[in-house]
């Protein structure tokens, strides 16, 4: 095709997609050398903003002196299982409003105005009910998960393509083996944005607790960094969580994207 | 209302024949090395003052490029388009465009719409306002000016649209297929509303095309483009009188002209289908 | 055959409205009178969950509490504060980066990637730069809704309809008034959607805050009334706030509609 003979003759580097990335990666540490610079010579207050390179070295000490590692088990464990649990109930409950067309009528409002509502703020009382752990954690990261995959469940299996439905009917199958084979599978890519959706809220989640509670993991790691006033060890740790969270957040959409030719 | 100007335009009194709008050897290419594509290839003419100029060719001609390097949106071109001795370098004040693409502002009432250009030069409420409405009534569209976009036909749009251009108070009207997306016999009664105004303005008037009846209906000269690379086969003169209206378009000597430049173009037109086809083919194999 | 059929639709279509209604008030009945058990068992650890007679007596008692006010008027400022700050850059760096396509492929993907993360452990850092007052709290709160306002802003730039675009430069406005006049209106839409998700953004991430470190507002709040362990009270703001929460939603959903 036009299209394809255009294609072999190679595309210049500045049309490519990384290059406005690097760009933008590149102007990131430039700013990053500028405060160094501003940093050294005394214009910023050092007592506020910490050295970049000392934060850079911090990194590493975090990983060695602080568990960081374990910290990171702790945190992941408990995000996979809210977002497991949101998986094995959100995706039933979904299934269950699409196939009770009243429930969905009358409760997917409420179900989409709990997702907005700031529930990490009633932790004292989730605290007394389940202790000062990572089943609060989990409790917690599984009310704010579900919303969303509840929601998306019911919308990919309404949104199944009707001539498909109608090739079902055709064939005349169960109620099961419509649902198995033709409702389920073509609701399966919405099903995974749901997922990503809860399980973004579930790291927030997570972490946003552990922090504001200190209930372990690596949000209190940043609450003790920060109480010993040790900056670099403080950014650094607020990097890695914030490093860690961007990269699961990739993957999450990788797969849903690797998901998405099957509709 | 004695503020509005719309008799004396800049120039109408000085020697009619001066061409307001020069085109030299103007061309233009697209793409590098391998893949060039020459839109444009070294196309001259004139417009004069008052006159009524139609650029017709097949699709593939060239002609939505002129219109973009004219209306000064295609930044560098090869040769000269000046305007009043003035080369186009970017959009110029003395240029007045109406796009093919429904371009009314849906968040505006008609007479906001209308009034922008005036908004945009800082001119007072009350006063863009007199303008506007007295464009609207030349359009026809008395009564509308409080209605929003979404409440008009597509012929209203485009008359809102030109009414806004117009109100600029332009040199030269640029029009690109204005009526394209519209019927034919909301064109043919657009074309009478553009034939009045054009006639009581002295406005002149560049208008991009493909529709034959509507270019010979509305113009004193037709430009016949060739398929691409677009040059300029002929410039033919349009006799008919004037004032003219859409009754013209049952006469013997609109039928003549027609069929003249019908010829012309249709030499044009299947080479664009071939060349076409051709690709086509190609593509298949290949794909 | 013509006749009958609308009527019947119409007749269905009340009879589901209705259906609904039940469903919902259903759900109500069901949810108190579980509670309304579980309350009164004495299987919780007590006062887990009070009798929701004792917490609309607490509401009734927060509600007439000038210092509930108060601390209501704190948070809502810092929230009010934040969203302001928050949607002027995003608007701002949304139409740069929605405008010219390099800058939006250098940047637009580290705000899209850093949005979702758990913004709320920047906040060490904003007391350090803004100390222990409002101010932290507001930054964070801008932070917030700046994300939601610059990509829904930047993505909105994107949508709007060239020709639009095309008819202002050929009108030679000015970049400023491009911005005022065409692009802002163009993208009412997303933009007012942005600024929807930025709200909810502000204030939740404000509350949190306030849960941490500060000594005003509704965040504060729920901290000294757990400390005092009065759980009705504490129910009875967590209605409040999502009640408020919810309330800011539905306003500007509505505005959104409105704008056509």
């Amino acid at each position: 095709m036009r299209i394809a003979a255009v294609a072999e003759r190679r595309a210049p580097l500045t049309a490519t997609r990384w290059f406005p990335l690097t760009v933008g990666a590149l102007t990131i540490v430039a700013v990053g050398v500028i405060f160094e610079v501003l940093l050294r010579i005394g214009v910023l207050n050092r007592y506020i903003i910490p050295l970049p390179s000392e934060v850079l070295a911090a990194f590493e000490r975090i990983v060695a002196e602080e568990g960081v590692i374990e910290r990171t088990g702790t945190s992941a464990f408990e995000v996979l299982s809210a977002g497991f649990a949101c998986i094995a109930v959100g995706v039933p409950l979904g299934v269950l409003l699409y196939r009770f067309n009243i429930l969905r009528r009358a409760l997917e409002d409420w179900v989409a105005a709990l997702a907005a509502a700031p529930i990490v703020l009633a932790y004292p009382l989730f605290m007394v009910l389940f202790g000062r752990g990572s089943m609060t954690v989990i409790v917690i990261a599984f009310a704010y998960g579900l919303a969303p995959i509840v929601l998306k469940t019911v919308e990919g299996l309404s949104e199944t393509r009707s001539v498909l439905v109608n090739v079902g009917k055709s064939l005349n199958l169960s109620e099961a083996q419509m649902f198995w084979k033709i409702l389920f599978p073509s609701a399966i890519p919405s099903i995974f944005t749901g997922i990503r959706l809860g399980w973004t809220f579930c790291v927030i989640a997570v972490i946003g607790v552990e922090f504001l509670v200190n209930l372990g993991g690596l949000g209190q790691l940043i609450n003790d960094l920060a109480e010993r006033y040790d900056m670099p060890g403080t950014y650094a740790s607020i990097g890695f969580v914030i490093g860690i969270s961007m990269i699961f957040f990739i993957i999450l959409e990788w797969v849903e994207k690797w998901l998405q030719p099957a509709r | 209302m004695g503020s509005v100007q719309t008799a004396t335009r800049p120039g109408a009194s000085l020697d009619a024949d001066k061409p307001v709008l020069i085109i030299d050897d103007v061309y233009k290419t697209f793409g590098d090395a391998e893949e060039a594509v020459t839109a444009v290839d070294h196309v001259s003419f004139n417009v004069k003052q008052g006159e009524f100029v139609a650029v017709i060719g097949p699709s593939g001609c060239g002609k939505s490029t002129l219109f973009n390097i004219i209306g000064g949106m295609l930044g560098e071109y090869g040769g000269d388009v000046r305007i009043d001795g003035e080369r186009i370098a970017g959009p110029h004040p003395a240029v007045g465009m109406v796009f093919q693409e429904e371009s009314t502002f849906p968040w505006r009432s008609v007479i906001d719409n209308v009034a922008f250009p005036l908004e945009l030069r800082g001119v007072a409420k009350s006063e863009r306002y007199d303008r506007a409405r007295h464009f609207i009534g030349m359009v026809g569209l008395d009564g509308f000016e409080k209605r929003y976009p979404s409440q008009l036909s597509g012929g209203m749009k485009q008359r809102v649209s030109i009414a806004r251009t117009l109100v600029s108070n332009p040199r030269i009207l640029l029009m690109d297929e204005p009526f394209a997306a519209l019927d034919e016999q909301t064109r043919l009664l657009l074309g009478d509303k553009i034939t009045q105004i054009q006639q009581e303005l002295k406005q002149t008037t560049l208008l991009i095309t493909h529709n034959l009846t509507e270019a010979v209906q509305l113009s004193d000269r037709i430009v016949v483009m060739t398929y691409r690379p677009g040059k300029v086969k002929r410039i033919a003169d349009i006799d008919l009188a004037r004032p003219r209206t859409s009754d013209v378009v049952g006469s013997d000597a609109f039928g003549r002209h027609v069929a003249d430049i019908w010829n012309d173009l249709r030499e044009e037109a299947s080479r664009g289908m071939q060349e076409s086809e051709q690709v086509a083919r190609a593509d298949r194999r290949r794909g | 055959m013509t006749m009958a059929a609308p009527v019947t639709r119409k007749v269905r279509e009340r009879r589901e409205t209705r259906q609904v209604l039940y469903v919902r008030l259903a759900v109500i009945f069901a949810f108190v009178a579980i509670w309304e058990f579980l309350s009164r068992s004495g299987w919780f650890f007590a006062d887990i969950i009070p009798s929701l007679v004792s917490i609309a007596q607490a509401l009734f008692r927060l509600l007439v509490n000038p210092a509930f006010w108060a601390n209501l008027q704190v948070t809502l400022l810092e929230a009010a504060a934040a969203l302001c700050i928050g949607t002027i850059a995003g608007v701002v760096v949304g139409i740069l980066l929605g405008a010219n396509r390099f800058l939006g492929a250098a940047f637009e993907p580290y705000l899209y990637y850093f949005s979702p993360t758990p913004r709320i452990i920047l906040f060490p850092i904003m007391i350090m730069w803004f100390g222990v007052g409002l101010a932290s709290k507001i930054a964070l709160g801008a932070l917030a809704s700046f994300f939601a306002v610059a990509l829904s802003t930047a993505a909105g730039m994107r949508q709007i309809d060239k020709v639009i675009i095309r008819v202002g430069r050929s009108f030679r406005a000015t970049p400023w008034q491009m911005a005022t006049k065409i692009y802002l209106p163009a993208m009412r839409i997303p933009v007012l959607t942005g600024i929807r998700l930025g709200l909810g953004n502000a204030l939740i991430t404000v509350l949190l805050a306030e849960t941490k470190l500060s000594n005003q507002g509704l965040g504060y709040m729920v901290n000294t009334i757990y400390q005092r362990f009065d759980i009705p009270t504490l129910y009875a703001l967590l209605i409040i706030v999502f009640i408020i929460a919810g309330a800011c939603n539905a306003v500007l959903g509505y505005v959104a509609r409105r704008a056509r």
